[in-house]
């Protein structure tokens, strides 16, 4: 055992001195590196962006109560390590010296926010910064249009029910504000210390209580499950940022599908290499294994020196793949460091351990059959040069190396169906490539007839290797489809969340705009050239009854933000709007929209989609609302689905205007007013004092950072992803050069000239460039529809400038790799060669 | 003097394409120990074949082969590796050296391979009989085609092997270099008291062997020292067994 060791030893550290090892340990360590770096930079990015995502709730999950929250649960989260924090919410009037205005109180205790920060500003409607802490007892920090409201300023005092408190503050933003277009009261930010002497809170008010948390997720999932059986449906709502449906939780949790699949094509790309390398390493060792059966080794000898070499090759690969792989993700994060925030100074173990199973069972996998062919080398092969190993059948290099991909794309992503459609199109691939292959290399063989010119040699060439073509061309194939799969997706994502907040984006809404007043604002607009939308009427109602039976469930959020304030928002009150055009970014999915309405027929209602399914509201039914003392009933014709992303108003409930003619409305609008411009905005909206004017550049900074942050390190894992596959590519096109080594000795020793077998390598190569292109893009189509469709809840849609791209960059950079790898070996002279063949 | 090989009616048959085709006709013969015996033929007539069932490489169709009293048709292919790495050694026209390993590593190979002590020490030993000492951690593409052959040959002697095997020795080599070659090869040959089996189409090297037998399209005949040919009666001597 000893002497095998010293022997496996001692051929490794000479075959890696030679070099003769660089291919597969550079597989090995390229697996690893990839892996590590992909996986450890998206955990850590990950963090970060969760992070970021808890600031909108304050915290890493919120219990929302309408009753006050059981001290006891407090206790029992403190006493698990958990952070905790209070609020108490209600809305009440407020009154200044001479005036008063409906205001949302928001008592807190002095841990709050626990996550993001309270922003204050030097002067009403000023840009606000950060502040540490919260308001103290006694005090009360109010929004700018409650300083216009109340006709106060810092240092008066004001009455919040029966207690008198100072304004002390111009309140910015509070992280968890909630973002709702309609009938935002101004915030005043109090104690919690005070709440009870203002005796706002007593029975019959109604009052939102909030509870938050934080710790490390493990944490605080025990805790909730500790707290789930106490909790009850009707009075207590959890909420976690996974659940977040917002703008910026959507983009956080595309992205992050976005890495994963990158990782997986990584794992895969990195499978490939080594799949390639490890065959090569096994052809090279063919001699040697010859030699030593010759010699009187036996097939156990023969096993454990080389499963050992591989160990070593293994470990070596791994080693330095991690080392790599950190410096890697290192970089880049201080490279990025200024723009994304990622907490350097937090360890995942996970990904360390995925990489570490990666390289490991690639190598083991992938080397399994190559291995085993190798152990079959006979030993005649001393005295003839042609005979090759024994072992042919590949039903076990297929099965092995297709179980380890699965396995690994499975045990990283730990999501059946992301594996599965991956895997499938993987499959559909390989069979359709093969197909292909043997498809053109019989048209080769029509056409390869003639006289020997460098076209004719390339397709003999293709022709005389059909199996290994096709498996070099799957390679190639595969290869260039992940990285377009990974180049594709990221455009197409990245396009999307621009789309999503394109420049002039309105930053402003308003609210309760009279009949009166909107002639007035227009012209406000118009002579300061500010850009405005659409004003959409608006006129409150209580939705009270579905097909005449009374309903309980409450209809509150009408905007941005679903589900968020969900249970404490507005009760049964309801925003109607009315309108015979579409709004853009809504679609019928059910039913008829209502321009097809006729003087006669009952009014109409066009419902929203998802409220629809919650409600329980089908086509047909009757809806009955409340406005003021009248009674409206509408019929259902049709349902919508809303794009929640866009920044503009979005609604429940569209009316056809016939239903609504005997009331009045107010109207809302938004419109764009640029940075520079932001100290105006009290000028503009002097006149409008009822107005309700709501900031919402926060809001939309804060998705543009996310979404900058996010496309940034998109960007960065497909440049990682691409230098993998090109280093695939190449240790590819390197391990065909030796098949290639004799033929051009020969070609070469009968006086070849080295025009002819370089271009023949070359047009060789660029015809399987172009094939393994245009197969690429055409898998690359289909995995992404499925992608698109199933994982990423994208719009698919067919890019058609690739299939032109693909086969042209496939054959540019195949071409010129092969012609690289050739020029190598035509560099030596033909006794060389003729030496390097014995 | 006892036979080191005995060969009845071996032959062998391979599978082709075209169907099955026999390429050595039925052959019988022996060879004592510390014999010398040159196979002669042209290139396709079988030696090559011939040379790879006597060393235990390859399996006979049909026919019985004993190397050193053992029965190498009944071995499997663990078993003639035993045998192989106990009692034979070999030297091929393409010196067959590991190319990641240095000369000396490479000599040493079958001494550690058959658990044989003091593996470099042999190798040091022999390396310097074969006028290599210098060269010990040199490469093999590092060597000459003469001294790689010289390595090969000390890498067949260090396990002192009963038989040795040799296909076409000098046949890779120019006129210079094969002369010391076939010196050495004689000289260690003698030393060890060797049986040699010599595989080569190069009738000079075949001379200074004491027997020659002739390969003709998978037939044998033996030419015996006063180069009167003689039939190896393959009939007879399958009655006299």
């Amino acid at each position: 055992m000893n002497t095998t060791f010293n022997l496996a030893w001692r051929l490794f550290r000479h075959e890696a001195r030679r070099g003769e090892l660089t291919i597969i340990l550079l597989a090995i360590v390229l697996s690893v590196a990839a892996v590590l770096s992909l996986s450890l930079f998206s955990e850590r990015l990950q963090q970060a962006l969760t992070d970021r995502s808890a600031e909108f709730i304050a915290a890493d999950r919120r219990l929302n109560s309408r009753t006050p929250v059981d001290e006891q649960w407090l206790v029992e989260a403190q006493k698990l390590g958990l952070q905790t924090a209070e609020q108490v919410s209600t809305r009440s009037m407020v009154f200044g010296e001479n005036e008063m205005a409906l205001a949302d109180l928001r008592a807190v205790n002095d841990q709050y926010p626990l996550k993001g920060a309270i922003t204050i500003a030097p002067e009403p409607f000023a840009p606000a910064a950060d502040i540490d802490g919260t308001v103290p007892p006694g005090e009360v920090w109010i929004d700018s249009r409650l300083f216009q409201l109340l006709d106060v300023s810092i240092g008066d005092t004001i009455y919040v029910g029966d207690a008198e408190l100072t304004v002390t503050q111009v309140l910015g933003e509070i992280p968890d504000a909630g973002f709702s277009v309609f009938n935002t009261d101004p915030i005043v930010l109090m104690s919690m210390a005070d709440i009870a002497a203002t005796n706002v809170t007593g029975p019959g008010s109604r009052v939102n209580y909030k509870a938050y948390f934080t710790g490390d997720a493990s944490t605080l999932d025990d805790y909730y499950d500790w707290l789930r059986p106490q909790l009850d449906d009707e009075i207590h709502y959890w909420m976690s940022i996974e659940a977040d449906e917002s703008a910026v939780g959507q983009a956080v949790s595309r992205a992050e599908r976005y890495f994963l699949l990158a990782s997986l094509l990584a794992i895969v790309l990195a499978a490939v290499s080594i799949a390639v390398a490890a065959q090569r390493y096994s052809q090279r060792h063919f001699d040697p294994v010859a030699i030593m059966k010759t010699i009187g080794a036996s097939k156990q000898q023969i096993q454990r020196v080389y499963i050992l070499q591989i160990s070593f090759i293994t470990i070596l690969g791994i080693l330095i793949g991690s080392v790599l792989g950190i410096a890697i993700q290192q970089v880049v994060v201080t490279a990025l460091g200024d723009s994304v925030e990622v907490s350097l100074d937090v360890w995942h173990w996970r990904p360390l351990l995925i990489a570490l199973f990666t390289g490991s069972l690639c190598a083991l996998m992938f080397s399994l059959y190559p291995l085993m062919q190798l152990f079959s080398v006979p030993p005649l092969r001393v005295l003839r040069k042609d005979i090759d190993a024994s072992l042919s059948s590949r039903t076990i290099q297929f099965a092995a190396a297709g179980s380890a991909i699965f396995l690994l794309m499975w045990a990283y992503s730990r999501d059946l169906t992301i594996s599965a459609i991956l895997f499938a199109s993987g499959i559909v691939l390989v069979v359709g490539l093969l197909a292909v292959t043997y498809g053109l290399i019989a048209v080769g063989r029509k056409l390869g007839g003639g006289a020997m010119g460098p076209w004719q040699l390339a397709w003999a060439r293709i022709r005389r290797r059909a199996m290994d073509n096709s498996v070099q061309l799957i390679s190639f194939s595969i290869t260039i489809m992940l990285l377009l799969v990974v180049l594709v997706m990221r455009n197409d994502m990245i396009a999307q969340w621009r789309a999503q907040l394109p420049e002039g984006t309105p930053n402003y809404f308003v609210s309760n705009v009279t009949e009166a007043q909107r002639p007035a604002l227009v012209e406000q607009f118009e002579t300061n050239n500010i850009r405005y939308d659409e004003f959409f009427p608006v006129v409150r109602g209580r939705f009270v009854a579905i097909n005449d039976e009374r309903i309980r469930t409450e209809v509150t959020k009408e905007d941005e933000e679903p589900a968020q304030e969900g249970r404490d928002g507005l009760g049964r009150e309801a925003n109607l709007t009315w309108d015979t055009e579409l709004q853009t970014e809504n679609r019928i999915v059910e039913g008829r929209w209502l321009d097809q309405w006729q003087p006669g027929m009952p009014h109409e209602v066009s419902v929203e989609a998802e409220v629809a399914e919650r409600l329980n509201i089908k086509l047909g039914d009757i809806l009955t609302f409340n406005i003021g003392s009248e009674i409206v009933r509408v019929v259902v014709t049709s349902l919508r689905e809303v794009n929640w992303q866009t920044m503009q108003p979005n609604f429940f409930f569209v009316l056809h205007p016939a239903a609504m003619e005997n009331f009045a409305a107010t109207y809302i609008t938004s419109f764009h007013l640029d940075q520079s411009r932001k100290s105006e905005i009290t000028r503009l909206m002097l006149p409008f004092a009822s107005v309700t004017l709501f900031d919402v550049d926060a809001r939309i900074n804060q998705l543009r950072d996310v979404v900058d942050q996010v496309s940034l390190a998109v960007e960065f894992i497909l440049i990682l992803v691409l230098a993998a596959g090109s280093l695939v590519l190449i240790a590819q096109v390197q391990a065909s050069m030796d098949e290639r080594q004799q033929e051009l000795a020969i070609l070469r020793t009968l006086g070849a000239k080295g025009r002819l077998i370089r271009l023949s390598v070359v047009f060789e190569f660029l015809i399987i460039g172009i094939v393994a292109g245009f197969m690429a893009a055409l898998a690359n189509e289909f995995s992404l529809w499925l992608l698109q469709s199933q994982v990423f809840q994208m719009e698919a849609s067919i890019h058609w400038e690739y299939w032109a791209v693909a086969p042209l960059a496939g054959a540019i950079v195949v071409g010129i790799l092969g012609a690289l790898g050739c020029w190598r070996l035509l560099a030596l002279n033909t006794s060389t060669l003729l030496r390097k063949m014995v | 003097m006892q036979n080191m090989i005995e060969t009845k009616s071996i032959t062998k048959t391979v599978n082709t394409s075209e169907g099955s085709l026999q390429i050595l006709q039925p052959i019988s013969f022996e060879v004592k120990a510390g014999e010398s015996i040159a196979i002669v033929g042209a290139s396709g007539s079988g030696k090559s074949t011939l040379l790879g069932l006597l060393a235990g490489l390859d399996e006979v169709s049909t026919g019985e082969i004993y190397l050193d009293g053992q029965g190498l048709h009944t071995m499997d292919e663990e078993q003639r590796a035993q045998l192989r790495g106990d009692k034979v050694g070999f030297i091929f026209q393409s010196f067959m050296l590991v190319q990641s390993l240095t000369a000396l590593e490479n000599i040493m190979l079958p001494a550690e391979i058959n658990g044989l002590d003091k593996p470099k020490q042999r190798a040091l030993e022999i390396l310097e009989q074969v006028g290599l000492g210098h060269r010990a951690h040199h490469y093999p593409n590092q060597l000459s085609g003469g001294e790689q052959q010289r390595v090969a040959i000390a890498r067949a002697f260090i396990t002192q092997p009963k038989i040795l095997f040799a296909d076409e020795p000098t046949g890779n080599l120019d006129a210079a270099n094969s002369d010391k070659i076939e010196a050495l090869l004689f000289d260690l040959n003698q030393q060890n008291k060797t049986t040699l089996v010599l595989v080569t189409h190069d009738n000079e090297l075949a001379a200074k062997c004491q027997r020659q037998l002739n390969m003709h399209a998978g037939e044998l005949t033996e030419t015996t020292v006063d180069s009167v040919t003689t039939t190896v009666d393959v009939e007879s001597q399958r009655e006299a067994s």
